[in-house]
Formats: C-alpha cells, structure tokens, sequence
C-alpha cells in the first residue's frame, strides 16, 4: 500500500524544474526572435508576396487599330464575337444542358458527340475549364441563350473583339487576314517589344502583317482580387491601391491606306475572271489605287472562323486563291514588254522602218509574226500599235540580249518593287549571263529574240509592269509602289507619313521616250491598233496588249475556246491616261483569258472610266465628312442623294 | 510523509491557482476568437462547437478540483492499459484521415487516442518517479528501461499510424520528466549519440516518403513551393505579412481567400499573426510563457513528487505543442501535424489541453504552504 505524498519534493527536484522553466524561457524567446524576424525584418518582402498571391492579373485587349482608305472609309474594323462555352463543373446534368444547347444552336451531330466526349472527359481541375460550344452567335442565337440562362448552368457567353472586314474579299489579298500567332511569331514580336501571348491573334498576309506593330496596340490590365483556386472574389477590390487596379489599355494606330474603295470596289466588281491580277496606280506617285488578285478568299473567314474542309478546298485549289498575283506571281509579259524593247533599240541606234512579211528567219529557224500575212513595211510606233513582231525581231537581233537586259533593270525588272507586303518575287531578266548559267548549251542568238517579245525565260510581275508604265508616263521616274499613306492615332494625329518615294530613273532621252508614248497612243487611239476597239470616247489613252504563250502547241493554231484551260495563253494590258497628261496606270492580266486585247484592254478600260467618273465626283464638290464615311456594305444605304446625269 | 487533513473545499477554492486559471481561460478566449476569423470561410462556424465543447471540459475539470489528484496514481496504469489498447484497435479498424489512421469511431464519440497517450504517459511516469523517490546520483541506462518501455509503447503505436508529429511529442513530453527526474551525465551523452544513430535510422527504415519530404521541404523551402514546401511558405507569408500591427481581425487575406492551409488547425497561429501581427503574436507568446512559468511554479511547490511530476508534464505537454507548432508555421522546424494549445480546432487535442490545465490546477490547489 502506497503512503500518500511518500516521496517529497526535495532541492535537487526544484533546482531541476528553474532549470527546466529556463529552457521553457529560452524556448518562446526564440520563437519570438523567429516573428520578430518574420514580421519586422522581413515584414515587407513578405507583404509583397501575400498582395501577389491575392492580386490577379486580367489582360485588357487592345483595341487593333483600324483600315482606312484614303479619304477615311472604315474598310477594317473590330466587333464583338459572341462565344459560347460550357464549364463541365458547373453545369450539373451536363447531357442534358448540352440538349438544350443543341437545340438553340442547331448544333449537328458532329458537333454535338465531340462536345459530349470532351465534357465527358474532363477530369479534375480540368472541370473547371469551359469548352468552346460555337463561336460567333448570331443575334438570335444570343438572345435565345441570354432569355434560357437560367436552364443552362455552366454555359457561358463570352463577348472578345474580332476583326470585321466590312466589305468581305475587297482587296483581301493587300489586307491581309489574321490567325493565331505560332511560336515564330510569338518570338519576333515580342523581341520587338510587343505584347502578344499565346493564343493572340497576329497578321498573317498583306498589310495587317506587315503593320502588325502599328495596329495592335498596347494591352491593358486590371488588377482582380482571387482565392487560392483563383476564384475572382467580388467585393475586396479595396486590397489593391485604386492607382493599380486598372491600367486602361492603348489602342493601335489607324492605317490609311492609297487604295480608293471606290475604284477599287468597281474594279472587283469589273474584273470577273477565275485568275488574274489588276494593278492601278498613280504615275507621279507610286500610290497604289486598285490592286486585286483572283480567286479571292474572305479574311473574316480566313479569321479564325474556317473549317479544316474549307481549308484543304483553298490549299488543294490549282487557281491557288491565296497567291497574291500582283507581287506574287510572275508571267511571261508578252508584249507589253515591247516598250522596253522599243528604248533599248532607239538607244543603240535601231530606230527605222522594218518590212514584215510575216516573221524573221534567223539561222535555220522562222520566228512568226502573230499576223501571218505581214504588216508590210513598219515604224518603231506602229510596231507598238500593230505588236508587229517582225519589228522587234530584227531589233533583238541587231541590239543583244543585254541591250534588252539592260533597259529592263532600269525599268525595276528582275528584283521585288519594294511594295513590301511580304514573299514579292523578283521576276527573271535573260541576259547572255543568265543562259550561260542556267540553261543548258549556255546562250544562242535566239533567245534574245524570244526575250523581245516577252517569251522565253522573260518573266515579270503584273506591278513591275505597272511600275514600267508608270515611268513611261511620267518622263521616266521609277517609283516605289505604296499602298499606305500614312499611320494615325485613333483622333487623327499623323504618326508616320509614307511620302512618294523615287528609286531610279530611266535615263532615256525625251525624243525616245515620246515615240515610245506616241506608238503605245497609237494602239489604242488610231484605227488599226491593237486596243482601238476598246477606246474611252472623249478621254485619250495609251497602252499596250499582251498576249503570252503559257506553252508551246506547234504550228496550228488554236482557238481559245478549243483548248484547256490551263494550256490558254494569258491575256494582257498595260496602260496609262490620259494620254496627253498621265495620271494613273492600269495593268490588267487575265491568266489563260486567250489574247490581250480581247480579254484584257475591255478590263482595263472599264477601270480607267470608273476612274475618270469618280474624279468627276470629286471635282464637283470637295467631299463632305458624311460623304467620306460611306456606311459599309453591310449596313443598309441610304438612298443616292442626286440622280445625276453621270451615268450617261 | 504525511497529506495532513485534507483540505476544506472553501479554502481549496480559495487556494486554487486562479492566476494560471485566468492565463488559461484568456488564452482560450482568444483561440475561440481566433477560430471565428478562421472559419469563416469554412462551411459550418467551428468556433461555436469548439466553445460548447472546450467550455464544457472548463467546467468538469474545475468541479473535479474537489478531487484530490491523488487518484491518478491509482488510475495511471489502468489507463495507460486503456491507452495502448485504443492505439492497437485504431492500427486495426481506425478511420483514415489524410492518409493515416488517427481516429476511432466509437458511436458517436470520434476518438484520437494518440492524444490520450500523452496523458497517459504522463500520468503513469508521475507514479513511478513518485515511487521511486530522489535518486541523488540519478539514473543510468538500464535503470531507464521502465520509462523506455512506457513510452516507447504508445509512442511506437502512433508513429506506425503514422503519426509522426504527436509520436516526437509523446517522446519529448516523457523525455522532459526523464531529465527532470535525473538522468546520470555519462548516460545523457550515450542517449544523445543514440538518439543520432536512431534519426538516421529511421530516416531510411521508418519514415515515409511524404515525411522526408516534409523534412526535405524544410531543409531548403524554395526548392518546391507548389509542392511540399507550399504550406510551410504560404504559412510564411501569412505570419510575415502581418508585420507590425497586423491586418486586423478577419482581415488577413491568407487566411479569407484560403492560401493559408488548415487555417483552423495546424496553421492557427498564421492566422492569429497575420490579423494581429507581431504585437498580437508577442502578447501571445508572454500568455505562453506565463503559464508555463507559473506551471513550473506549481511544480515546485507540489506537496509531493508526484504533483511535482505531473505538473512537469502537464507543462511540458503545453509547452512543447507551442513550441513545436510555431517553430513548424514560421519556418523553423519542418511541417508535422502538431497542435497549437488553446488556440487549434479539435476536440481531442482541446480536451487535452484542458485536462492538462486542470491537473495543474489540482496540484496547486493542495500545494505547499510553507
């Protein structure tokens, strides 16, 4: 039996417990150190990383500057997107939602399986994911949706700026289209200082790309309160300083352009050809008024909003819809080189008359004149107003390939026009040099004579020829081809004025350059030329047809209708007016349209009178502002203010 | 030799350590306020249930004043049986919470008796060093085997579970009365080489990889803060931020938008020093101090050395929570689930610390007069 209280608490016990009650002490002072630490020494740092923690940053999107033409027609714009998604963690009976959903949105089967499978797969954190449903909804679509909301839990409408290309494929091909930025891009721009993230959308083609910096502007942030999940937690925006909860976002700057939309909406409307390019621009600028490219392709569907099938139908297309033929392409000139031909002989003393009878023999070969029964005896202008080829077979032969090799280089052949819009070819300028290092058996007089009438290697680009016209109507200037006039914040402030830029001249005596002037006139103007049927009455005009061989098909020939489509020759011309005091040039070429002034002089003209109409329009009245921003296409139009007599 | 007459109740009451009574309630009061900041965003308002339940424990520990701790000597080794049993069902058929087996459902009753084992080990070392008397050159290696085998049990059974957080305080607690009871100098230095050997065995036999992790997430905290050392940082961030004077109560954006974790458990005390800061939290800790030292007081003042031992133990219990789990949320000894006395949500654990309180109000209460 225990004796209650036996053992007493002796000294050594109690010094044992002071001893015990000092450690105790030491112990809590060191985790007061630890605080103090903590909370004063490094209070601050750690402040900082709690207000990180909480303070979640949410992207403001810039808005994308605009596309103007030149007298401010809105033709690029942005609008809202309305998207939907569902949220599989948020949607309760998930099947049963997307029912209902796929009954507003007429979802196809398709669509609707694959929406199913990706709810269905969602696992974890993954739940709290949305998944696109469909993009774009139109109004009805929206207000079925917003009037059901409260049977559709988890579904969501997400509103995001898009790109709007109010008047759809209108010079597409220089605007360009957008597309989701991919790893090289991403990389680029951001080198260039740019804020782009994943998933944003960047310039892929024409002028969108190459203003890509211009355009997008600079992003917003606003600053959100978040739980640990990331949750945004309504209410508690008093933790961040008002001076940091948002940074309003900078838009992009306006590019204007140098097209016309209205010549350029007419010159769309006229040239109705499955391929070909048209290039208007003015001689004494370089600005580019017109520039089409068929086929053509819609950028709001290029935009983010094209199938895989729609896609593989454009890439697998043998017309190519996405080549931008003016710079992007090049073709056997024919003989709307004939021009250059003409100063390369006057400047080596090949001026005089010349008979055709039909062709010209050289060695053991006859190089045909395309009139068989012979022109007779020909000037250097009606060789231009005729196309005798006769003419300037026996020039080649006397002057040299170089010597047209030469002119053409200081015409801007054989090297890109500097429009810089991206993957401009240079063309192909034969010379003595080339055959020797690219065909096989090296050079042979021959050649040169099928370089002179814009066959053989010769090849150009639709605005290098543009560019060559130009120059002739101008005195000889080579202008650098512009299509952006200048770059403006959204109130109109001018950032950066793109000014006429001269490259070269082509430093042919004026004597040279008048004939060269007086036989394209000619072709159009005097009975007998190549164009003369297709003539602007009351407005006089030069130019040049060309018809070039796309394949060799023996002696007999054929007529277009006859032959497959992509053996047909191709159809050109070139022109400048008016004739007397040039302003603009045209260039037209209709791809396997069969002969020049068939299929190509009608195109042009029609433009070069829808050109003349609208300065008539301008001439009447300065434009007012209402008058500027025409409402796009979209939009109804108002009734036409005046029924005037310019129709006639 | 002799207890004397036992005391009237009146003058009990009167003698009664009232200033370690009011540390203790004050401490309480501030843990239930506490918890009402950091549950508030949890589902039910824990602080309510902690109130009704610790204030009830309040009450049944004061009214047992009446009881003379005397009794414990005879209850020490049945419960201490008690105990172990408990330990051993819950290793058989215990609830798993968090990937270890801690509870035990009995009826209504969910049991933590890895808490109960730190009483009883204390009650039943306060026995045997009762027993025992002073030994005045203390005790040597192989005189140790009884507390080896007393603690070693419980501890052992808690640290399969595993549990290692509450098995290092079982250890430390009985540890605390070993050394206090004597322990021969040549012996301390073979317990501490041994106790080294035994880390790094355990190290590579015991422990589970979630543990080394924890240690590791210690040793360097940046290495991976999403992972193993997110607690550990996060629980840094909510103490340090508080910095001065703290962001005030249910203020502390750590703890209202959840990167603090179990805010209401482990991590009480972040929540406590972010809304209160380092004024709060240095009050706090002199609360701490001054219950332990009027404890240790008690100690020395008992009437025999078994109120002397329990007191002891009763202190160590409380203090080496705090110690433990304050050094754990501010970064200075690795993440092991251990308590915060007064201030954490739980049921076991608060009726733990209540006990302990009561035991040392007990020992006061008949404490020496001389």
């Amino acid at each position: 039996m225990r004796l209650p209280g036996s053992g007493n608490v002796d000294h050594g016990l109690r010094r044992r417990i002071l001893v015990y009650g000092v450690a105790v002490g030491l112990g809590l002072f060191v985790l007061l150190g630890r605080i103090w630490y903590l909370q004063i020494q490094r209070g601050e740092e750690f402040s900082a990383k709690s207000s990180g923690n909480f303070i979640k940053e949410i992207r403001v999107p810039a808005d994308r500057g605009m596309i103007l033409d030149r007298r401010g027609v809105r033709l690029v714009d942005n609008r809202p997107s309305w998207d939907v998604y569902v949220t599989p963690a948020f949607c309760g009976d998930c099947e049963e939602v997307l029912g209902r959903l796929a009954a507003y949105l007429a979802l196809d089967a398709e669509e609707r399986t694959r929406l199913d499978e990706q709810v269905r797969k969602a696992r974890g954190l993954q739940r709290f994911q949305p998944i696109l449903v469909r993009l774009d909804l139109d109004r009805d679509q929206l207000d079925v949706i917003e009037a059901n909301r409260d049977s559709l839990p988890g579904v969501d409408v997400v509103s995001t700026p898009h790109r709007d290309y109010l008047y759809g494929t209108l010079a597409a091909h220089m605007i360009g289209y957008l597309g989701e930025a991919n790893a090289e891009e991403l990389e680029r721009f951001r080198k260039a200082g740019l804020s782009v993230m994943l998933g944003d959308y960047v310039g892929k083609t024409g002028v969108e790309r190459r203003f890509e910096a211009q355009l997008r502007g600079r992003d917003g942030i606003q600053r959100v309160v978040t739980d640990a999940r990331g949750q945004r937690i309504p209410g508690l925006e008093g933790l961040i300083p008002r001076s940091e909860r948002f940074v309003p976002s900078v838009p992009g700057h306006n590019v204007v352009l140098s097209i016309d939309a209205r010549l350029q909406e007419a010159v769309e409307e006229i040239f109705d050809v499955p391929a070909g390019a048209v290039v208007v621009m003015e001689v004494n600028t370089g600005y580019v008024l017109a520039i089409a490219s068929r086929p053509t392709f819609d950028p709001n569907r290029m935009t983010g909003r094209i199938s895989r099938e729609e896609l593989r139908a454009i890439s697998e297309d043998p017309l190519r819809p996405m080549l931008f033929r003016p710079v992007q392409s090049h073709y056997h000139p024919g003989s709307i080189y004939k021009v250059i031909a003409s100063l390369a002989a006057f400047e080596h003393g090949f001026s005089g008359e010349v008979h055709c009878g039909g062709g010209y023999t050289l060695g053991r070969r006859r190089w045909r004149c395309h009139k068989e029964s012979g022109h007779g005896w020909v000037s250097p202008e009606e060789a231009l107003q005729v196309s005798c080829d006769t003419w300037y077979y026996a020039a080649a032969d006397r002057i040299g390939i170089d010597a047209l090799a030469d002119m053409a280089r200081r015409f801007g052949l054989g090297a890109p026009t500097g429009l810089d819009l991206g993957w401009e070819v240079p063309g192909i300028v034969p010379s003595v040099d080339y055959y020797e290092k690219n065909v096989r058996g090296g050079y042979m007089r021959g050649y040169a004579l099928n370089t002179v009438i814009g066959q053989g290697d010769n090849n150009v680009t639709p605005l290098q020829m543009a560019v060559v016209y130009a120059a002739i109507a101008n005195g000889g200037t080579i202008y650098r081809p512009q299509v952006v006039r200048r770059i403006e914040r959204p109130e109109g402030y001018v950032v950066q004025e793109f000014l006429p830029e001269v490259r070269g001249r082509i430093d042919v005596p004026k004597a040279s350059l008048d004939r060269v002037r007086k036989g394209l006139e000619m072709a159009v103007e005097t009975p007998g030329g190549t164009a003369y049927a297709h003539r602007i009455l009351g407005r006089r005009t030069a130019g040049k047809t060309g018809t070039a061989q796309v394949v060799r098909i023996g002696s007999v020939r054929q007529k277009v209708e006859e032959m497959e489509f992509f053996t047909r020759d191709h159809a050109w011309f070139a022109a400048y007016g008016p004739a007397e005091e040039p302003e603009v040039a045209v260039v037209v070429l209709n791809e396997h349209g069969g002969s020049g002034s068939r299929a190509a002089a009608p195109y042009a003209m029609r433009i070069l009178e829808r050109y003349y109409q609208i300065l008539e329009e301008d001439r009447a009245g300065p434009p007012s502002p209402e008058k500027i921003a025409l409402p796009p296409r979209r939009a109804p139009r108002p009734a036409p203010v005046e029924e005037g007599a310019a129709s006639g | 030799m002799n207890l004397g007459p036992p005391i009237p109740a009146r003058s009990l009451w009167r003698r009664a350590p009232w200033g370690l009574i009011l540390v203790a309630l004050l401490l309480t009061a501030v843990g239930i306020l506490n918890l009402a900041s950091a549950s508030r965003t949890a589902d039910a308002s824990l602080w309510t249930s902690q109130l009704v339940w610790v204030g009830g424990a309040y009450v049944v520990v004061l009214l047992l004043l009446a009881v003379d701790y005397e009794r414990l000597y005879q209850l020490a080794w049945p419960f201490w049986i008690l105990v172990v049993a408990l330990l051993v069902a819950v290793e058989l058929r215990g609830e798993v919470a968090m990937g270890a087996q801690r509870w035990l459902v009995l009826g209504p009753i969910r049991l933590q008796p890895s808490e109960l084992a730190k009483l009883a080990v204390i009650l039943v070392l306060a026995r045997l060093y009762e027993d025992d008397g002073e030994k005045p050159e203390g005790y040597g290696l192989v005189e140790l085997w009884r507390p080896a085998l007393v603690v070693g049990i419980p501890a052992g059974l808690t640290l399969v579970q595993p549990d290692l957080g509450t098995a290092a305080l079982i250890g430390a607690v009985a540890g605390t009365m070993v050394l206090v009871a004597r322990v021969r100098t040549g012996t301390l230095a073979i317990l501490g080489a041994g106790g080294i050997v035994a880390g790094v065995l355990s190290w590579f036999f015991v422990l589970r990889e979630y543990q080394k992790k924890r240690v590791l997430a210690f040793l360097d905290p940046e290495a991976d803060i999403l992972g193993s050392g997110y607690h550990a940082n996060q629980s840094m961030i909510a103490v340090g931020s508080g910095r001065w004077a703290g962001k005030g109560w249910g203020q502390g954006t750590q703890t209202q938008l959840s990167f603090l974790p179990e805010q209401h458990t482990d991590f009480v005390f972040s929540v406590f020093a972010e809304e209160w800061g380092f004024r709060g939290g240095a009050l706090l800790l002199a609360a701490y101090a001054a219950l332990c030292f009027m404890g240790l007081k008690i100690a020395a003042q008992a009437r025999d050395r078994h109120g002397a031992f329990l007191a002891v133990g009763a202190v160590a219990l409380i203090f080496w929570h705090t110690l433990v789990n304050i050094g754990m949320v501010t970064g200075l000894l690795p993440v092991v689930g251990v308590t915060l006395p007064f201030m954490s949500y739980g049921r076991s654990s608060g009726l733990t610390t209540v006990l302990a309180i009561g035991i040392l109000a007990n020992v006061g209460a008949r404490r020496r007069t001389s």
